[in-house]
């Protein structure tokens, strides 16, 4: 490292030596057509050169040396440096002169150009490293972000798996005590059939809950990992509708449903089960969260040429605008913020989700209005309307044969 | 237990209020219950139970408020129930003035052995503190005119701060006692957040009255929350 910055400290010097003698060699072959004044400016620009590449001193070693060169074979008498002529003295003066001046000027030039050019690097060095620390910082904030985020949604599972489970235990250590004829310092455990079967109904119930929550989260995961496998085919959006509300059918007894289907609506492309399971879940909804005795409607119509818009709607309180996004968030209950007091079990806090999982996975939108006159909840879906053939019976039995 | 004790259960969970009424009633206790704190607060105005038990996360009003407004108006006991991942709230409700808690999932037993030693707590003969002088509890006799305290008959030297610390405990026999509240009322309110003191003190207690003070059978430690004196049975 020593070695090269000592080299490139004589490579001036010596650059300044080889191009004056050189330059000298040539103005010397052609001084027949060349006087005086054109040597001294030639030299100059030789001096120019090595002050702008090489700096100063060797700038000044230069002006030094072309100095002696123009006097030496340059100025009469040549090959000696006596000078004969007062004005040649003078002129030998002024080359020196500016030689000089001009050399230190463009050395300090160069300088100032080099220090300017090492500024902008210093400081786009200090804005590549500021830009990093902020990409540093900003990761971290969003995996903090995201550690908290999973914070929540895990309490919000265990707290969805505990609650069954407490009841559960409840109940069956109640039962036990029971059965054992426990009595520590207590009147007798007095259980009669009818409160028995009540605590084993409990289990009973609060069981298909756990296993209708895991289930959620299974389908949930299986959702997000993008591993929802669907099984699409052309298929009736009546058939899918009359699906969904015989499996609603204990749920909705205690509700008005109607239907408004388009007639002649054509086919959809998709994975009848799935969309199937969404109407479910919004028909779910709509009978939890609407009084007993209101009307569910069911809608279904076309929406442009290739869409279908389906959906389900109710007479309940509505949702408010501001959580009309986030009851798509799993685990996010709207009831739970106080909008709704009910007696009934709330729901696992999944369905939503996992409807607008299997819609989108459909290249549809899903998405809440107020239902009409502006009362209650509507939630609407769209999927795309299937080709414009004729369902073909042999493919509709291969397709049949393939889910069984 | 001439009269059925009258116990209200407030949770917003449907099934569990359901379960606890029918565990509750086959032991002989009238049971009501409410699905959130306004409600609960409501029915205590209008019916006056003799217990409360309480869920911590409830809409509307939820378990701390109810403990805070209960706790305004009335000295019932309250019976907390919490969830591992609230201990935060837990002892918050306690420091409000809750006596105890359950943690979910729990077993009935554990839920009606509670129930029972707050009851028992409650209905202990108010003691005039003006004019009684001694204090008689489980193995422990204090008079409280010479500072003199026995355990099972063999008499015990206390300092002074230690004779206090344990006339309160005994005072609040079977209550779980947080850090905070032993500390505001043995040191005062700036001494609240020195574990630390209370720990020492505790140490030095138990060693005078515990026949194993490495395990403990008087001053119980309850984790992160405090401590529960049990004065054993005489």
């Amino acid at each position: 490292m020593r070695r090269s910055v000592l080299d490139q400290r004589w490579t001036g010097y010596v650059a300044a030596a080889l191009s004056v003698g050189a330059l000298t060699v040539l103005l010397k072959t052609v001084s027949s057509h060349v006087n005086a004044a054109t040597v001294s400016l030639a030299l100059l620009l030789n001096v120019l050169f090595i002050a702008t590449r090489w700096g100063s001193l060797p700038a000044l070693a230069a002006s030094i040396l072309a100095m002696l060169c123009f006097n030496f074979f340059f100025l009469p008498p040549f090959g000696t440096f006596e000078i004969a002529a007062t004005d040649n003295w003078i002129a030998l003066l002024a080359f020196l002169i500016t030689a000089v001046t001009a050399g230190q000027l463009s050395a300090s030039a160069k300088r100032r150009a080099e220090e300017a050019e090492s500024g902008r690097r210093e400081i786009e060095r200090l804005y590549a490293e500021l830009r990093d620390a902020f990409e540093r910082a900003s990761h971290a904030e969003a995996l903090r972000q995201s550690e908290k985020l999973k914070s929540a949604l895990l309490d919000a599972v265990t707290h969805d798996l505990r609650t069954p489970l407490t009841s559960i235990k409840a109940s069956i250590t109640t039962l036990l005590d029971e059965v054992r004829g426990r009595v520590d310092s207590e009147p007798r455990v007095a259980l009669d059939a009818d409160l028995k079967v009540e605590m084993m109904e409990v289990i009973d119930e609060e069981s298909d809950r756990l296993s209708r929550f895991i289930n959620g989260l299974i389908e949930l995961a299986r959702i997000e990992a993008g591993e929802l496998q669907l099984r699409r085919r052309l298929g009736a959006v009546d058939e899918i509708i009359s699906a969904a509300l015989s499996r609603a059918e204990p749920i909705t007894r205690n509700h008005r449903v109607e239907l408004e289907i388009e007639k002649e609506l054509p086919g959809v492309r998709v994975d009848e089960r799935a969309v199937s399971e969404v109407v479910y879940t919004l028909v779910d909804n709509a009978a939890k969260y609407s009084p007993k005795g209101s009307t569910i409607r069911i809608i279904a119509r076309r929406s442009g040429n290739e869409l279908m818009e389906m959906g389900v709607e109710d007479e309940g309180p509505g949702i408010a605008f501001d959580l009309r996004e986030r009851v798509f968030d799993k685990f996010f209950r709207a009831t739970r913020d106080g909008d709704v007091r009910s007696r009934e079990p709330t729901g696992t806090g999944m369905g939503l989700a996992i409807a607008k999982g299997i819609v989108e996975a459909h290249d549809g939108k899903i998405w809440i209005e107020s239902g009409r006159n502006g009362k209650g909840t509507r939630v609407l879906f769209t999927l795309p309307i299937g080709d414009d053939e004729v369902i073909d019976e042999s493919r509709y039995t291969a397709a049949t044969v393939e889910i069984q | 237990m001439t009269d059925q004790a009258r116990i209200l259960v407030v949770d917003d969970e449907p099934q569990l209020t359901r379960v606890l009424r029918t565990g509750l009633k086959s032991r002989g206790y009238d049971v009501r219950a409410a699905a959130d704190g306004l409600a609960g607060f409501e029915a205590f105005n209008d019916w006056h139970p003799d217990l409360v038990i309480t869920d911590l996360a409830m809409p509307n009003v939820d378990g701390l408020e109810l403990c805070r407004r209960l706790r305004a108006i009335s000295q019932v006991p309250i019976i907390v129930l919490s969830a591992k991942g609230e201990e935060k709230t837990k002892v918050e409700a306690l420091d409000l003035g809750a006596d105890d808690y359950v943690t979910k999932p729990f077993g009935i037993d554990e839920l009606l052995a509670r129930v029972r030693a707050s009851l028992r707590r409650a209905s202990a003969p108010a003691t005039n503190e003006a004019t009684e002088t001694t204090l008689d509890s489980g193995d422990f006799h204090v008079d409280l005119e010479t500072r003199e305290i026995t355990v099972h008959d063999k008499s015990i030297h206390l300092t002074p701060k230690e004779f206090d610390l344990l006339v309160y405990f005994i005072k609040h026999s079977g209550k779980v006692l947080t850090h905070r509240t032993l500390l505001a009322a043995l040191w005062g309110g700036n001494y609240v957040e020195q574990n630390e003191y209370l720990r020492v003190f505790v140490g030095n207690l138990r060693k005078k009255i515990e026949p194993d003070a490495s395990s403990p059978r008087y001053i119980l430690t309850e984790p992160w929350i405090g401590y529960r004196f049990d004065p054993g049975e005489h």
